[in-house]
């Protein structure tokens, strides 16, 4: 892909974003707030007229003077968690969905498998005249939409005007951790990244083998349509996070794991990593998706010494 | 993180109804009745050459229609000993075509509330874990639990599967199902069970602040009036007063530094199995990501079927 055509696609994605009144609204949740944070459900509009929804966690004892803010990007699943990391005692904390998602999903309901493959039927016999949408043009992939969804949900939490903000800390593993630096790389906002085992879509190595899902997505859609392969790597190549990489200028905790098959190969973050200017690159010996229980420990000190939280 | 003798020292305060038995015999007789009514519905896009996928679908209580990811091997002439997969609480139904290639059916269940299984029934997560915890008759998990009873019952209809050689495994939420399931269900002839939630929730939700225990935690701050008769409708829902139940080979694996399903709640589910059992600590793990519980699962299971067949079990 020439760096013009990439440039384009993200700065297309953008425009279609700036087109759209983010139409904010932010409602508490008694329910589950607590004694020493409020939740709140908050709501926004992104492209394609999908309003979106995340959860919003403000501690009680420092809000309103430049609280830090975490926002924690959504993996590959129709749910995204409610917040719970020890960080919302302390932080801001955005857990942000994606249009399909649980309450993203009054337009379309993703489904899992199936998500990187939109579109596409999944029952019968596929024909000639099988329609699919989005995969073979990346301008409509449901992907496109969904990291543009990504940086809507950093676009609202900046937009907000009930709390001010300090530093400003992205997480997120799998699609999540892909999602984080994508964002990173066109928010300048954002200060740190940690990201566990990024979701190496678009990346060629993801498909090969028999990998699981959700790359086993896209082996099963190539085995029923190989002429195709050369649309999917058109549409999936915009999105690889080794292109965005150089862009990343901030801080970047990267986790792998070396049994981690459907998300990052090994060789591919490494690569990832010599491309980021300023990656601490943790591997895993025997572990998978997102580094497993020592970097639980590894990324939320991290995220504690980033977020100024000591 | 907790030490073994943590886990020994525990000892949950959940006592078992007088009627619990009794209800859940009801419960039974009320699945027991409904048509099964299967329907299977073959998936090119996702079959491959080790698996043939379809999304299969049968009836539950409350005439809710269940689906699940039904993968037959593509190769070899059954009936072929099974595996009912039941699921966490808010991860997605996983289709295992790995198992295919191993010679083994594998359903798993997305019991009421999931994706495809949601018509009807739409608590959300969270929500799922009080949703109607008001009665025990009225509670989310009885429908939840039926489904995956109704799992075992799709898998004894089809002329594919040994009925003989059934086994169940999961984790998190599913490893507590797996427990309750066995329990309900003499057809299932092993299971492993990992990280168990649905254990000693007057504990859990005390140990921890973290979801979905919090949910409870959350209702009871809102309705403090209610805790009694919440504790009640747990009390019929607690996988601790389904183990003594269980009869067949039972794993229950527990990292001893889990931060959303306490370990001591799951060895005090461990300590009461009325089977014979396996332990499987792992120090240094937290929730669903001990490095080696996957292919120690894969392994039980494989060296449970296969003793079966040398056993000559298979009809």
């Amino acid at each position: 892909m020439t760096q013009g055509g990439f440039d384009e696609f993200w700065d297309g994605l953008d425009r279609d974003l700036a087109d759209v009144d983010l139409g904010l609204s932010l409602e508490a949740e008694g329910f589950y707030s607590q004694p020493e944070w409020t939740v709140y459900r908050m709501s926004y509009n992104s492209t394609d007229g999908h309003r979106l929804f995340a959860w919003l966690s403000v501690p009680h004892d420092i809000a309103g003077e430049n609280t830090p803010v975490l926002v924690r990007m959504p993996d590959y699943s129709s749910v995204h968690d409610i917040i719970y990391t020890p960080l919302r005692q302390s932080a801001i904390v955005m857990n942000p969905t994606y249009r399909g998602q649980r309450n993203s999903d009054a337009l379309f309901q993703a489904s899992y498998p199936g998500l990187l493959t939109a579109g596409l039927p999944t029952g019968g016999t596929p024909t000639e005249d099988t329609p699919t949408i989005g995969i073979d043009r990346h301008q409509d992939y449901i992907m496109r939409q969904v990291f543009g969804d990504a940086l809507r949900a950093v676009d609202a939490v900046v937009g907000q005007s009930e709390f001010d903000l300090g530093r400003f800390v992205l997480t997120g593993s799998g699609l999540g951790g892909s999602l984080a630096l994508a964002v990173a790389a066109r928010r300048s906002v954002v200060e740190a990244v940690a990201a566990d085992t990024p979701l190496a879509l678009g990346h060629p190595a993801l498909i090969e083998g028999n990998p699981p899902y959700p790359a086993a997505e896209l082996v099963d859609y190539l085995r029923l349509y190989p002429d195709r392969s050369q649309a999917v790597a058109s549409a999936t190549e915009p999105l690889n996070p080794l292109l965005m990489a150089p862009m990343i200028r901030v801080p970047v905790l990267l986790s792998l794991g070396s049994r981690d098959r459907g998300q990052c190969p090994i060789a591919v973050g490494e690569e990832l990593a010599s491309l980021l200017p300023q990656c601490d690159l943790r591997v895993y010996d025997g572990a998978s998706e997102g580094g497993g229980h020592e970097h639980v420990q590894v990324r939320g000190a991290w995220l504690r010494e980033r977020l100024g939280l000591g | 993180m907790a030490t073994k003798e943590d886990l020994e020292k525990f000892e949950t305060q959940v006592a078992r109804p007088a009627d619990f038995e009794e209800f859940w015999q009801d419960v039974l007789a009320q699945v027991a009745k409904i048509p099964l009514e299967p329907k299977i519905s073959p998936d090119s896009f996702r079959s491959n050459e080790d698996a043939l996928v379809s999304l299969a679908t049968f009836q539950s209580l409350d005439g809710l229609e269940v689906a699940t990811w039904y993968c037959v091997p593509a190769k070899g002439e059954g009936p072929f000993p099974a595996i009912i997969h039941l699921p966490g609480y808010k991860g997605e139904p996983s289709i295992r075509r790995d198992w295919g290639a191993k010679g083994v059916v594998h359903l798993m269940v997305s019991v009421r509330g999931k994706l495809r299984s949601n018509s009807q029934f739409n608590p959300g997560y969270p929500g799922l874990l009080t949703h109607g915890i008001e009665s025990r008759d009225t509670y989310g998990y009885r429908g939840v639990i039926a489904d995956c009873v109704r799992g075992v019952d799709f898998l004894l209809s089809r002329p594919e599967v040994d009925s003989q050689r059934i086994y169940a495994c999961g984790s998190s939420q599913g490893g507590g199902l797996t427990l309750i399931t066995s329990a309900l269900r003499s057809e299932i002839k092993g299971g492993v069970s990992g990280y168990p939630f649905l254990c000693c929730f007057p504990e859990s939700m005390k140990m921890l602040r973290s979801y979905p225990y919090d949910e409870l935690s959350c209702y009871a701050r809102a309705y403090p009036e209610r805790v009694p008769q919440m504790m009640e409708t747990l009390s019929y829902y607690d996988a601790v007063n389904f183990v003594g139940l269980i009869k067949c080979p039972m794993v229950v694996g527990i990292a001893m530094d889990d931060e959303v399903c306490p370990p001591e709640t799951s060895y005090a589910a461990y300590k009461g199995l009325g089977g014979p059992k396996e332990l499987w600590l792992f120090p240094n793990s937290g929730h669903g990501n001990a490095h080696d519980y996957p292919a120690k699962e894969t392994q039980w299971l494989e060296s449970q079927i296969s003793a079966s067949l040398t056993l000559g079990v298979s009809r």
